[in-house]
């Protein structure tokens, strides 16, 4: 690959920005709806993205899908309500920003970190595409099983708080997650009877209720979501907040790199998501920060962490699928509809017969990052101002959306319902400080780590020291036993330090 | 005096998971050890830690440092009203969504939800309305063409545009 190649490829995917401004414009719509996911999206406008020629296609679906990921945060960091599973880890320390009026600076901290972190792993998986795919082969369902132990000792994290709590939401999410049918037999579990749970809790209604709809049950006690000098400071937001948030986010550079290339790596294991990649990293993010205990009361960090993990994770899912022909998600798979239907086959072959398709998706993805720069920073401002509408016209409107909202994963009207269950269980939750967030955790990681366990499990004949067999699975389990016993271990030092001065 | 706390409230999650971890139990006793493996693992730690929430409870009202009072779930009083309506509502708009329709259904229900939550200015409680209606069926019926019930108003929409 060349710099001429290389310029070309670039110079002709700026071309299409007729197509990649509204993929990127779309991709923010159905990013801020929970429930809205890229693939729903993509599968919808299948008929489009077939008809155009395979180059001009591919960078509105890559547009779309990476905006999607970005815009999840919004309102997230707004109204404590992700936009997709893997902003839920945003609203940790996005939404007490927002509480305390830096709605403007949290969400340029989003964005810069979100496209800082896409455009860094999306250059990097162009210079390193050959290797990065190997990784997919590397990690294998024992060292997921760890990679799993990783997102869920966030609840750890989260417990520090108020443990016996958090542990009991964590672990009823878990075991919610467990619902619907088992990945050997197929037998149901927990389905109450309902067919519309074999294939498990869906996600999205999990990820309103618990959020969107409790919150705005939660919020109709105050006037507004933020107090007087929130709201004070949200009526004065200019153009400064929004060059502090980007003199925020420059000076945590190093932050917004280390942490995308947690998405990165998680992103190209097939399988694993956004989710799992932002929970990491918040995690990460906390154990190795100087200030642990401030995470949770809306700092920076906070809101880096997840986000550019979240985005780093676009190319990384779109690696297997160029370099070995194997969908790293559910929208690489939609995404190989299209390849497929124009002829291409996907794999290491795809570099040798089209070298400006193979390289130029990731192109298209560099050029769609730098265009969002320009579409969404300037719209922070505007968007910050969502926290001075009165709850009662913000919660019924968060209500009766998300609800909708709900219907469109699997467009079962079962989902609305269930939307509204969570909801309920999601408010009782908050009333009492059982957290949702640990709750949601669960609910998002048990399948995954069920899936990964029970194959491991399979492959050894149920002998447990399978998940201890392997050298990369170990080195992990190392920096797991770390990540649990650092924390404790600093706490203790620092008391020590503080009795001795 | 320092208040009591209320602990009636505080049960009713833990009570609400051990009821469903003794559902899962009961409801994966004949599968094979792969189906139960990991839902054995999680429910038997949830329940464990279930029961020691349920001794420290005991032992607060054992001093009485609690009751088995519930009202910070209805507090404060004044809202109640708003927050079981916004329910009710979200139930009733899921019931009338087949029959009417996604936009008139959420025209309707956005209506009175506003009205719940205590706008009285006609003018904003249609405003709202219709724009949130009219934003729904652009993007999920025109855009998406998502699968949504259609009502009379999808249904006469079609007919002018196509």
């Amino acid at each position: 690959m060349s710099w001429e190649f290389l310029a070309g490829q670039f110079a002709a995917q700026f071309g299409l920005w007729w197509l990649i401004v509204p993929g990127i414009l779309l991709g923010i719509v159905v990013g801020i709806l929970p429930g809205f996911s890229p693939q729903n999206t993509l599968i919808m406008l299948l008929p489009l993205t077939l008809a155009l020629p395979v180059d001009q296609a591919f960078a509105f679906m890559v547009s779309l899908y990476c905006a999607n990921h970005l815009a999840g945060g919004i309102p997230a960091i707004l109204v404590r309500i992700p936009g997709s599973g893997g902003a839920a880890a945003t609203t940790l320390d996005g939404y007490p920003m927002t509480q305390k009026g830096q709605a403007q600076q949290a969400l340029v901290l989003s964005f810069v970190a979100s496209v800082a972190g896409g455009l860094i792993t999306t250059l990097t998986t162009l210079a390193l595409l050959p290797w990065l795919s190997q990784i997919g082969l590397y990690l294998r369902s024992v060292e997921m099983v760890v990679v799993m132990l990783f997102g869920l000792t966030l609840i750890a994290v989260i417990a520090a708080r108020d443990t016996l709590k958090a542990l009991i939401a964590g672990f009823f999410g878990l075991l919610i997650g467990v619902i619907g049918t088992d990945h050997i037999y197929n037998a149901p579990r927990a389905t109450f009877g309902f067919l519309e749970l074999y294939d498990g809790v869906p996600l999205v209604a999990a990820l309103i209720g618990l959020f969107a709809i409790s919150e705005a049950l939660v919020m109709i006690e105050e006037k507004m979501i933020v107090a007087d000098e929130g709201r004070a400071r949200a009526m004065r937001a200019s153009w400064a907040d929004t060059l502090e948030g980007l003199r925020i986010s420059l000076r945590k550079w190093w932050h917004i790199v280390w942490t995308s290339f947690i998405g990165l790596f998680i992103g190209i294991v097939p399988g694993a998501g956004a989710s799992i990649a932002a929970f990491v990293a918040y995690q990460q993010s906390q154990l190795w920060s100087k200030h642990p205990e401030r995470y949770g009361t809306g700092i920076p960090e906070g809101v880096i962490a997840p986000e550019a993990a979240n985005n780093g994770v676009t190319s990384g899912t779109l690696v297997p699928m160029m370099a070995l022909g194997v969908p790293g998600g559910t929208t690489a798979a939609v995404m190989m509809i299209v390849l497929q239907y124009h002829g291409m086959v996907m794999g290491p072959r795809l570099f040798q017969t089209d070298p400006g398709l193979a390289y130029g998706v990731f192109v298209a993805m560099a050029v769609a990052y730098i265009f969002m720069v320009f579409t969404i920073l300037p719209l922070a401002r505007y968007m910050a101002r969502i926290v001075l509408i009165e709850t009662t016209y913000l919660a019924p409107i968060i209500i009766l959306v998300t609800i909708v909202a709900a219907f469109s994963e699997r467009q079962y009207l079962f989902d609305m319902g269930l939307a509204l269950v969570f909801g309920v269980i999601g408010y009782i939750a908050h009333k009492t400080n059982y957290h949702v967030t640990a709750m949601l955790i669960g609910i998002i990681l048990g399948p995954l780590f069920e899936q990964y366990l029970v194959r491991s499990l399979r492959l050894s004949e149920g002998d447990i020291m399978i998940l201890f067999s392997s050298t990369i699975g170990n080195v992990l389990w190392g920096l797991l036993v770390l990540s649990l016993v650092l924390p404790p271990a600093r706490a203790y030092l620092k008391r020590l330090r503080t009795a001795n001065a | 005096m320092p208040r009591k706390a209320s602990l009636g409230a505080d049960l009713v999650i833990p009570v609400l998971a051990l009821g469903f971890a003794v559902y899962f139990f009961w409801s994966i006793a004949d599968l094979g050890w792969e189906a139960k493996a990991n839902g054995v693992l999680i429910g038997t730690v949830l329940v464990v830690l279930i029961a020691i929430q349920l001794a420290r409870m005991g032992n607060q009202l054992a001093q009485g440092t609690g009751d088995l009072r519930a009202d910070p779930l209805w507090l404060p009083r004044d809202v109640l009203g708003k927050r079981v309506g916004m329910v009710v509502i979200a139930v009733a708009f899921i019931a009338v969504l087949e029959w009417l329709g996604l936009t008139l259904s959420l025209l309707l229900v956005m209506g009175l939800a506003l009205w719940t939550m205590g706008v009285r200015k006609p003018g904003a409680i249609a405003g709202v309305s219709f724009a949130v209606a009219a934003a729904a069926y652009l993007l999920f019926i025109a855009v998406l063409d998502s699968a949504f019930p259609h009502g009379p108003v999808e249904q006469l929409l079609a007919r002018l545009f196509h």
